[in-house]
């Protein structure tokens, strides 16, 4: 269908007032909202993060298309909750207590919304206790923890711990990421996965999300 | 030759001979190695209400406190971070460390007007602005760019005491810059270029200082003609010999210690860093200054700093290159 092409082409170049008029015109034309969602938007943010996987794009391109997908995923919200459509899933996100850094949390915030997940962002300098009171009072299926900082690297263990010690281990994945973190960090401290960058994230949430990992 | 001559000499990419220079852009290790809190650490809220004897006090103790540092691990160079800012203070304190240790070392200072990869909270608008206001945002980097030459100049005109500055804008994530590499031709390459051109008028070396994996621009910086490019970041995936392919060899590189590795990694991995660091950064017998790949951060185990140091002084001369080397290493 040429109007959901469109809106994929669009969201990619970042055109979010197009994205928004063109999504509106979907729904007008009586084209069902999730068919909207997922072979417009979230067809168009599918690609990007191929491209920024593959250093095609970088951060500024996913973020205005981020921003288009946000614009048009505004229209389509209370139509998919009116049919009952749910999200892939739900994370919540923080960057670990002792770390005021944002940015890499922020990025992969909006990768994961462009795969359609539904993330509470706890902010920075977050304690573990309030990562895992967040996942069991919002049903987050992940906890999501960044650190820019060796010296705050640790605390991503104690959250480890911390729903380990809440009884949620089982029920929630914990990913872990930022510059120094590692592959091996990830195993040492028990977490279930580590990404080297945003689009990664998304995927491994997604998989997760849908119990394919 | 003095360290000052010496660091020089490596920043012209001249074969110095000896020890390969080493300095750090910050250490900020003071309490720990010196009792003393390191000057970017204090709050000096009520400054201009103390008598100039209290504030002479501190600005001395300050300048000493630099002047220790170098001493204490035979820094080539002092990267001065004033505080309280401004021109006069900086002066200030320019002038102690001149008196104090005379033209010993280099000393540099802050003076990059370009942009840096925004924080989370305005990296959206920022985004935006790029697509949206082009015409804006170069606009408000060229007033970036007046500014800092207005401050350089004012340095300048009281007596030129210091010796470059250092450009520390970070462009890079570990994964790739921030700017693709059409962006960081429209909004930084112009702006780097002339800041750098106009510094070396006034007689001012220029270190051009990233994080991450700055392989996708390094040659778009390196055109800018920076004297050096620091901290060729590991965890960003950049290497020394890989730089050089691209850069060639009439550009001074400064760091690639792993300063992640130095926190988490054992003895051994960090001892190995560091020896490939040396191996691969003093290979062309010339232009190459030792460090981290960042600076000595707050939290930096003291003990591993010393380590990475001690390591120096065994293995980092250039008279010994092949024979802790191996023969041949030296091209």
């Amino acid at each position: 269908m040429s109007i959901l092409n469109d809106i994929c082409e669009n969201l990619q170049k970042g055109k979010a007032k197009v994205v928004k008029e063109l999504v509106q015109q979907a729904i007008d034309e009586g084209i069902d909202a999730k068919e909207i969602l997922d072979q417009g938007l979230l067809a168009g943010m599918d690609i990007v993060g191929e491209k920024f996987k593959n250093n095609e794009v970088f951060v500024p391109e996913v973020l205005v298309a981020a921003r288009a997908m946000n614009m048009g995923a505004s229209l389509l919200k209370p139509l998919l909750s009116e049919s009952g459509v749910e999200s892939v899933g739900k994370v919540c996100i923080g960057t670990v207590k002792g770390d005021l850094h944002d940015i890499g949390k922020n990025l992969v915030k909006m990768m994961m919304e462009g795969k359609g997940i539904e993330v509470v962002d706890l902010g920075t300098d977050v304690d573990p206790e309030t990562y895992v009171k967040t996942a069991m009072e919002q049903n987050c299926q992940i906890i999501c923890c960044s650190a820019l900082l060796t010296t705050t690297m640790p605390v991503m263990g104690e959250v480890v711990k911390e729903a380990e010690k809440a009884g949620i281990r089982d029920k929630v994945k914990i990913m872990v990421g930022g510059a120094p973190v590692t592959e091996a960090f990830c195993e040492q401290i028990g977490a279930d996965k580590y990404t080297s960058d945003a689009a990664s994230a998304a995927d491994a949430a997604v998989a997760f999300c849908k119990g394919i990992a | 030759m003095t360290h000052r001559e010496r660091f020089i000499k490596t920043l012209k990419c001249e074969p110095i001979g000896g020890q390969v220079p080493t300095f750090e852009l910050v250490y900020f290790l003071t309490m720990e190695k010196f009792g003393k809190v390191h000057p970017s650490h204090r709050f000096y809220e009520q400054w201009n209400q103390m008598s100039y004897k209290e504030r002479s006090l501190h600005m001395n103790e300050m300048a000493q406190l630099y002047i220790d540092t170098a001493k204490a691990y035979d820094h080539s160079a002092i990267f001065v971070h004033p505080n309280p800012a401004g021109v006069e203070n900086t002066q200030w304190l320019l002038e102690l460390i001149r008196e104090k240790s005379g033209d010993e070392y280099y000393i540099m200072m802050h003076g990059d007007p370009t942009w840096a990869i925004p924080d989370g909270d305005s990296m959206m608008d920022f985004s935006m602005r790029m697509y949206e206001d082009p015409e804006g945002l170069n606009d408000e980097s060229k007033k970036r760019l007046d500014d800092a030459l207005e401050f350089a100049r004012a340095l300048d005109e009281k007596g030129h005491l210091h010796d470059g500055f250092t450009l520390c804008s970070d462009y890079c994530f570990n994964v790739n810059p921030f700017f693709s590499p059409d962006n960081f031709d429209e909004f930084i390459v112009p702006y780097l270029k002339e800041v750098i051109a106009e510094y070396r008028k006034m007689g001012y070396y220029t270190i051009k200082h990233t994080d991450g994996n700055i392989m996708p621009i390094v040659k778009q910086m390196a055109d800018c003609k920076p004297d050096a490019i620091h901290s060729l970041d590991p965890q960003g995936g950049v290497s020394i010999p890989e730089v050089r392919k691209i850069i060639g060899n009439d550009i001074c590189l400064v760091g690639n210690v792993n300063c992640g590795l130095l926190q988490t990694g054992t003895d051994e991995e960090c001892r190995a860093d560091v020896m490939r660091s040396l191996r691969e950064g003093m290979a062309t017998g010339r232009g190459y200054i030792f460090s981290t790949s960042n600076c000595v951060y707050t939290g930096l185990a003291l003990d591993r700093y010393e380590m990475m140091m001690d390591i120096w002084r065994k293995y980092g001369s250039y008279d010994n290159y092949e024979q802790n080397f191996g023969s041949g290493a030296v091209k």
